[in-house]
């Protein structure tokens, strides 16, 4: 057995402002008799320091939205309200709470638990609309969550064999490609923004400290990341490849970015490459409309890893504005292309736009990916802001590029210890014990249209939307 | 209808305040006149003879908009034109998409006055899910038969496998989640157990073990198997007529149950018969239990050793949860209870609150049609929980199949839960309800925990006795399955009619 992984979480609070909830304020009939001290035990309530006749501003972070301060001041001198900047954060994917989740885990790494029961919608899109099975009874479970059964998240990274070749002497005679293994089906992305030489440090050694790889820009390979060569995926393109020798040479996976002309240039490309280094070669596809073409076309022309890139809220790339199809839906369409034409097994695909929770990453498997990868989850692990509206933007928290490099690299292992943890939980749920299982495994979800049509549209005819498209 | 031993009596809340939905505003035109005291019929003016300023407007007791249309409307009254009536952006900082604030609220007032909302601001029957039973509506007639509410029955019987063990009926067919001592107080508790002994019908341990003080209602309460075992004697076996095998739960499917280590205090972990400060893990699954082979012996055992209880199975919502359900019933369980995935928790983590196992809806309507297919559905007792959270929701899970329904969320609400879902961390909530902490354990006494609990159920009863008459019947037996009488607002043409025409 091989060994058992693990990631470290360590506490790393990082002394930055970030966004909170909810917003106390008190009234001027505050009569200063203190009954909110005593009665919130988080403390949001305090006299003032200066002077303790008085009440301190309410400190409003700590709040857990109670209310009993707000039920048992005896002048009703205290209003709550949303705060105005949580509020306006994020946009219809990336949720408020979604972000402050996000930076939660990144302080301690654990796996956010609550009580009460859930709070959301009923069903959404993407995503949001399928549900992962569980097992019970009558299918054998895992019980994985604690150590006691172990469940792997490893999957490979390459071309396998629909099957094996032997002579008449009962020697291999197919050649083996290789292939990368990960233990955590999680690739990191260099989000296109400005980063600070902290952030690009720790991205880089956060990426080798949990064993998987990092996407990089070639030309942003400088010489001190050279130890880590096995941790970073140079991405460049066909004509780049002489300019980046040396970086290939070091490197076990090489990302291209993918072209038209690549179609047919392909074998030529991986060859040029191969002259250098054994690398694999991932080729990233844009996910627009036509892309299960494309890929099934690559996949033709010997491609061996597709890296499918939506936006970042998990899109159709130049689709109808408010029609595109989701992550979810264009994975499955490729994967299913795939199927069709019986070559599935000989190509990874990694997907990638708008993962953003840990739910994301077996769902997407699920749906036919054989691992995903992110960018925006490590960046607001840092604190960054990001909103939608107008357009994407992300917005760093001042004081972050001071931050000290480990701190930085310990926030981003801590979001991936959680989100493992959260694998690890659906998958002992799922009773699956290998990550490489999950993909395609369409049996262990449950998607909403098939779920409500089996159900109620036996029960009540025809969906009035189906019906209107 | 009600068992004699149920009255019902205000309970009001122990806060002084309560969360205000509206927010009415006086100006400094204000003269302090005290027309709006006069005026206001519900209290929200209050004038103090010999003070200069009229005191600051209770909030909560103001009606809102819907008041406009009265002589009293203060607003309108005022001849200063001082107040001004709004929204209150506090409002928006309660409830959530599936209790809303409104449902909340509602629920509160039930808790209070033992009877439904008149106000008719609140939409306390479905919540804001956009989904599930928030989509179905109940099809009322717009005239109804004639039938005389005293003669309609919600009593509900358990055991209908004829197998000579304990024929039981509860006299509405609600009865209380399980809650383990150390995710909720002893006060919660013993509440619940009170309230379901007043009401015949039944209350859960949870998987926390047996508390001495629930012994006085031993015939009222349903003790739990659960795969961590904690507590779980012999004795305390004997004690009740009701075992409950947890193999799983709603809120976190596939995972056991998880007591964080700030709440196995000293007398949690005696009853647990566990270290204190650790926190505790149930495992997931039982492990001797791998085929519905191994369940059948689980039963048996339970069985031998208390010959009269009945036996349910309380499993949660997989896509094959309608094969569990057939199994249990070869298997010799009586009562088959199907937790849903927005079922309430004590902690749970979120990743499985929101994505493991279907909701209940779809559940309900699987396992009533399978079993109804094998020809054993008569033989069972179909018992839904996880996301019932109000009287429409029993009545629409009773029109999909269910027989009847557990509730736990809507029992925490109506002791002024808020659902701020903090129930797992430090001290635990703060509002005392599921909380060991020896200072918060102890904010409401179990006579007031008690009657609130009595009246919300007598509320619910008053809504469900008055759908089965304007549904023309005498028994809630009569509307189990009954989906001819639901409606999805996304399947029917009808009801786009009715709205806009």
């Amino acid at each position: 057995m091989p060994k058992k992984y693990h990631i470290h979480p360590k506490a790393a609070p990082l002394d930055l402002e970030y966004v909170f909830k909810f917003k106390i304020v008190r009234g001027e009939n505050c009569i200063n008799c203190g009954k909110c001290t005593k009665v919130c035990i988080y403390e949001a309530h305090k006299r003032r320091k200066d002077d303790p006749r008085r009440m301190a501003d309410p400190n409003t972070v700590v709040c857990r939205n109670c209310f009993r301060c707000i039920q048992e001041c005896p002048r009703g001198a205290l209003e709550k309200s949303l705060e105005k900047d949580f509020a306006g954060i994020g946009g219809d994917f990336w949720k408020p709470d979604m972000l402050l989740s996000l930076w939660k885990q990144a302080e301690d790494g654990k796996v956010p638990v609550s009580g009460a029961g859930y709070r959301g919608p009923f069903t959404g899109t993407g995503f949001d609309s399928m549900w992962t099975d569980m097992s019970e009874i009558v299918r054998p479970t895992r019980d994985g969550i604690h150590g006691r059964e172990y469940i792997s998240t490893s999957v490979d990274l390459g071309r396998r064999l629909n099957h094996l070749v032997f002579d008449a002497e009962g020697r291999l005679v197919s050649e083996v490609p290789d292939t990368v293994d990960l233990p955590i089906p999680i690739l990191f992305e260099s989000p296109t923004a400005d980063l600070s030489a902290n952030v690009k440090e720790a991205l880089v050694k956060a990426a080798a400290e949990i064993g998987t790889c990092i996407i990089m820009p070639a030309a942003d390979m400088t010489p001190e990341f050279t130890e880590y060569s096995d941790s970073i995926i140079p991405c460049l393109a066909p004509a780049e490849i002489d300019t980046h020798r040396a970086v290939i040479e070091k490197a076990r996976l090489v990302a291209i970015e993918h072209s038209d002309a690549l179609m047919s240039d392909l074998p030529q490309v991986k060859e040029e490459i191969r002259k250098i280094s054994h690398a694999l070669i991932i080729i990233r596809v844009p996910a627009g409309k036509d892309v299960e073409e494309t890929v099934l076309r690559l996949v033709h022309s010997g491609a061996e890893i597709i890296h499918i890139v939506a936006d970042y809220c998990g899109r159709e790339i130049n689709g109808l504005p408010g029609s595109e199809r989701l992550l979810k839906d264009i994975i499955r369409a490729v994967h299913l292309r795939l199927v069709e034409d019986r070559i599935r097994d000989e190509v990874t695909l990694i997907a990638s736009g708008g993962i953003a929770m840990a739910e994301h990453v077996p769902k997407a498997m699920l749906c036919g990916a054989d691992l995903t990868a992110l960018d925006i989850p490590l960046m607001i692990a840092l604190g960054a802001r990001l909103y939608e509206k107008p357009e994407k933007q992300l917005i760093f928290p001042e004081g972050l590029a001071k931050i000290p490099v480990p701190i930085v690299t310990q926030r981003m292992v801590n979001l991936m210890g959680a989100w493992h943890s959260q694998i690890l939980e659906v998958m002992g749920a799922m009773g699956i014990r290998e990550a490489r299982r999950l993909r395609g495994e369409s049996g262990r979800a449950i998607f909403f249209e098939e779920v409500d049509r089996d159900t109620f549209g036996k029960l009540f005819g025809k969906n009035r939307e189906a019906v209107s498209k | 209808m009600k068992p004699p031993t149920v009255v019902v009596k205000r309970m009001p809340s122990r806060f002084k305040h309560q969360v205000p939905k509206y927010k009415v505003t006086r100006s400094d035109a204000c003269i302090n006149c005290g027309t709006c005291a006069k005026a206001c019929p519900y209290g929200v003016h209050e004038r103090v003879e010999g003070h200069n300023r009229a005191k600051p407007p209770i909030d909560y007791k103001c009606i809102g908009f819907a008041c406009q249309g009265h002589d009293f409307y203060c607003v309108a009254k005022c001849p200063r034109q001082a107040l001004s009536l709004s929204l209150n952006p506090m409002y928006s900082t309660l409830g959530d998409f599936r209790w809303t604030a409104d449902m909340i609220t509602g629920t509160w007032i039930m808790a209070e006055t033992g009877y439904p909302p008149q106000r008719t601001d609140l939409e306390y029957n479905v919540g804001n899910s956009g989904g599930g039973f928030d989509k179905l509506r109940l099809k009322l007639p717009a005239h109804p038969p004639e039938v005389d509410k005293s003669k309609i029955s919600t009593a509900i019987p358990l055991n209908r496998r004829n197998d000579g063990r304990a024929n039981i009926v509860i006299s509405t067919p609600v009865y209380g989640g399980g809650m383990s001592f150390g995710s909720v107080s002893l006060p919660t508790m013993v509440s619940k157990a009170r309230n379901a002994t007043l009401w015949n019908t039944f209350t859960c341990t949870g998987e926390g073990g047996y508390p001495e003080m629930l012994q006085p209602y031993d015939d009222h309460v349903i003790t739990q198997v659960a795969t961590g075992l904690f507590g779980v004697r012999e004795e305390t076996i004997q004690r009740v007529k009701i075992i409950e095998f947890k193999y799983a739960q709603g809120a976190k499917p596939g995972l056991g149950g998880h007591l964080l280590g700030e709440k196995n205090t000293a007398s949690v972990a005696r009853m647990r018969e566990a270290v204190k400060d650790t926190p505790l893990f149930s495992p997931f699954p039982f492990h001797s239990v791998y085929s519905i082979e191994d369940h059948k012996k689980h039963i048996d055992w339970i069985k031998e050793v208390n010959p009269n209880a009945l036996v349910s199975v309380k499993v949660s919502t997989p896509s094959d949860v309608d094969m569990v359900a057939v199994g249990s019933y070869y298997a010799g369980a009586h009562i088959i209870h199907i937790d849903g995935g927005y079922g309430g928790t004590g902690a749970a983590p979120d990743i499985a609150k929101k994505n493991i196992a279907m909701p209940i809806e779809y559940a309900i309507t699987k396992v009533h049609g399978f079993l109804k297919e094998e020809g054993v559905r008569e033989a069972m007792t179909l018992i839904a929980s996880g996301g019932i959270r109000t009287a429409h929701d029993l009545a629409k899970a009773i029109c999909l199949g269910a027989d009847g329904a557990v509730i736990g969320t809507a029992e925490l609400v109506s002791l002024e839960c808020v659902r701020c879902g903090n129930c797992e961390s430090g001290r635990g909530c703060a509002r005392g309800i599921a909380s060991t902490d020896s200072e918060l354990a102890d904010l409401f006494d179990e006579d007031w925990a008690t009657q609130r609990l009595v009246n919300m159920y007598h509320a619910w009863n008053v809504q469900l006795v008055d759908i089965l008459q304007r549904f023309g019947m005498r028994s809630v037996r009569e509307l189990v399955g009954r989906t001819d009488l639901l409606e999805h607002i996304d399947y029917s043409y009808e009801t786009e009619l009715a709205h806009h025409g």
